[in-house]
């Protein structure tokens, strides 16, 4: 028995050391920097939402994984923001939402006024549609046309004029099948995300 | 394998660069290639990676070189690499966190990179820490030049820029196509013919 | 009924649509070398597939109940790279005690299994993309390995065929094969949204 141990540390003690060594040296650079990545990861959201609602002095986390249904049995979580201006009072709500695209997953921030009447717009999180394409979701000509729009069901049209902000959003042309998603995500959420909302009491509150 | 003796420093600084180019010549590490060359600036950001990890895991790995188990060896290697490439990742998570978001899982996989195994297995374990130092250098900057000519080409004709700054004129139609993988297997395929063609010339 | 068609939809678009070669650029390196014969790329791909079945679930099972409970997930690279060594290691002793032959017929295959960027890369983006159920993880890894062989047979056929074609002397030989994949990678391509 002591041979065999022995044995097996002679073997493998430079393996140990060295893993003892390494797992230290991960744990030293971890802890430096961990404050600095976490810092990183909501500035990027906090930035993409002060673009939504320029107004907005501070962002407030109301809601935390609620639940949204995807359809086809899937759930995902989702974060809703609450828009706070300098004087306390009630902006909007910015929420993350997703969807399947014409080539991976679409992830979008989407802005909403403080009644949930009408949206505020969009910003593109993550997104492998179709460079060229699929990719110009991304584009002012697209995403001005949910600038206002009323927040309720959308319906997507291949041709119109493209100024008039109503409930009818007009399709890239060449690229109907990611324009579609990202109506599809519109329309799944922003009724989910009522609900959800006026459930907790918080739309219409101004001052709250 | 020349000995340690009959190596000079330049001959192994000039090895990694041109005869033995670790993408060009001896076909390693294709994955990140194709993958990151999108632009230059994400390559330039995996090369100097590359280089980072593949330079401490030679230092380490010819540190250890007499120490070292023959069956263990593989294992110590990939725990060195490993370490190595959490770091990195963990500096651009930290410094650069959009190109960490665009790089994405590449980063880890410089791990199994085969231009890392393949240096320290060959070179740093049979080499002391000077030879092993120049040589990661060496290859290092020889995978950095290649991705970022590659991603050069590539990112100018699929958006007109380069490195984002704007060079083809106004009415460039980009090529979308070398954005995506298509673009990626076929600028390759051609340097590669190009690279071929390149040394028999001259020999 | 609903995760049977999940499912069923994972697998195929991990084989088609998300195909690990053709799309996100993993496991070329055995690509471009092995895919000589059909026969002994087919070898290879069933190597791959056992593996990476095997790699991507017990990643699952550390990452889920190990790593992320603890707080340990800065370790997760080297956890990963280990787990997928060992699984290579075991692999090869079962092969050879219990079934010699078919260990003769993978031969230098199994090791290099080890640095196959696409098993790595399957564990990482079973990560990435969050995968929450057990059944999942297995669909999906079993399909990237079926997805890496179709690739690697498809390749190899052309590649059969493309000896007897009359290549440009410099592009004989890594270049072409470079330029088919990309051929072949664009042809994929239409398999694009054909998943919702």
């Amino acid at each position: 028995m002591l041979k065999w141990l022995k044995h097996f540390i002679e073997q493998s003690w430079l393996l140990m050391v060295s893993s003892f060594i390494f797992g230290l040296l991960i744990a030293v650079t971890y802890a430096a920097w961990q404050p600095r990545i976490e810092a990183n990861k909501t500035d990027k959201l906090n930035n993409l939402m002060s673009a939504l609602i320029s107004q907005a002095d501070r962002f407030e986390l109301t809601l935390e994984d609620v639940p949204v249904d995807l359809g086809k049995g899937k759930i995902a979580k989702t974060d809703i923001y609450k828009a706070v201006s300098d004087d306390g009072g009630c902006l909007g709500f910015c929420f993350d939402a997703q969807g399947p695209g014409f080539a991976d997953k679409i992830e979008l921030v989407i802005a909403v006024d403080f009644r949930f009447e009408t949206i505020g717009s969009y910003k593109v999180l993550a997104s492998n549609e179709t460079p060229g394409f699929g990719d110009r979701i991304q584009n002012d000509y697209y995403r001005r046309q949910f600038d206002g729009a009323p927040a309720g069901k959308l319906d997507l049209s291949k041709t119109g004029p493209a100024d008039k902000i109503d409930d009818e959003i007009i399709a890239i042309s060449g690229a109907t099948v990611s324009s579609e998603a990202v109506v599809k995500i519109f329309n799944n959420y922003i009724e989910q995300i009522k609900t959800a909302l006026t459930k907790e009491g918080m739309i219409g509150n101004a001052d709250k | 394998m020349p000995t340690n003796k009959t190596i000079s420093i330049g001959d192994t600084f000039l090895a990694g660069l041109w005869r033995e180019n670790p993408v060009f010549r001896l076909l390693l590490g294709m994955c990140p290639t194709l993958a990151v060359t999108t632009a230059v600036k994400p390559a330039l950001t995996m090369g100097i990676s590359v280089l980072f990890v593949l330079l401490c895991s030679n230092i380490v790995v010819s540190l250890m070189r007499n120490l070292l188990k023959p069956h263990l060896r593989i294992l110590m290697f990939t725990l060195t690499i490993a370490t190595f490439v959490t770091i990195a990742d963990l500096f651009l998570k930290a410094f650069l966190p959009e190109m960490s978001a665009t790089l994405g899982p590449y980063i880890p996989l410089i791990i199994v990179n085969c231009v890392i195994i393949c240096r320290a297995e060959a070179c740093a374990s049979k080499n002391g820490l000077f030879i092993s130092i120049i040589d990661a250098i060496g290859m290092g900057l020889g995978f950095t030049i290649v991705l970022c000519i590659l991603a050069a080409v590539r990112e100018l004709l699929a958006t007109g820029a380069v490195f984002e700054i704007p060079v083809m004129w106004k009415s460039f139609v980009p090529w979308a196509a070398m954005r995506m993988p298509v673009g990626a297997f076929i600028t390759l395929g051609l340097m590669l013919g190009l690279v071929n063609l390149i040394s028999r010339k001259k020999a | 009924m609903d995760t049977f068609h999940i499912l069923l939809m994972a697998f195929v678009s991990i084989v088609i649509v998300n195909n690990l070669v053709f799309t996100k650029f993993l496991g070329i390196c055995p690509y471009l070398g092995v895919s000589g014969r059909i026969d002994m790329a087919f070898g290879m791909g069933m190597a791959v597939t056992f593996v990476v079945t095997l790699a991507g679930t017990l990643t699952w099972l550390i990452n889920n109940l190990v790593l992320v409970p603890f707080g340990l997930e800065v370790t997760k690279y080297i956890c990963f790279i280990l787990v997928i060594a060992g699984a290579v290691q075991l692999v090869e002793m079962y092969l050879r005690k219990v079934f010699p032959s078919l260990y003769e017929s993978f031969g230098i295959f199994l090791p290099l299994i080890t640095t196959n960027c696409a098993i790595l890369g399957l564990c990482l983006f079973i990560d990435l993309w969050q995968i929450d159920s057990f059944i999942e993880a297995i669909v999906l890894s079993f399909g990237a390995g079926i997805g890496f062989t179709l690739a690697i047979c498809i390749m190899a056929g052309i590649r059969e065929n493309l000896k007897l074609a009359d290549v440009p002397q410099y592009l004989k030989g890594a270049p072409i094969t470079l330029i088919t994949a990309g051929l072949l990678t664009l042809a994929f391509m239409g398999f694009a949204g054909m998943i919702k």
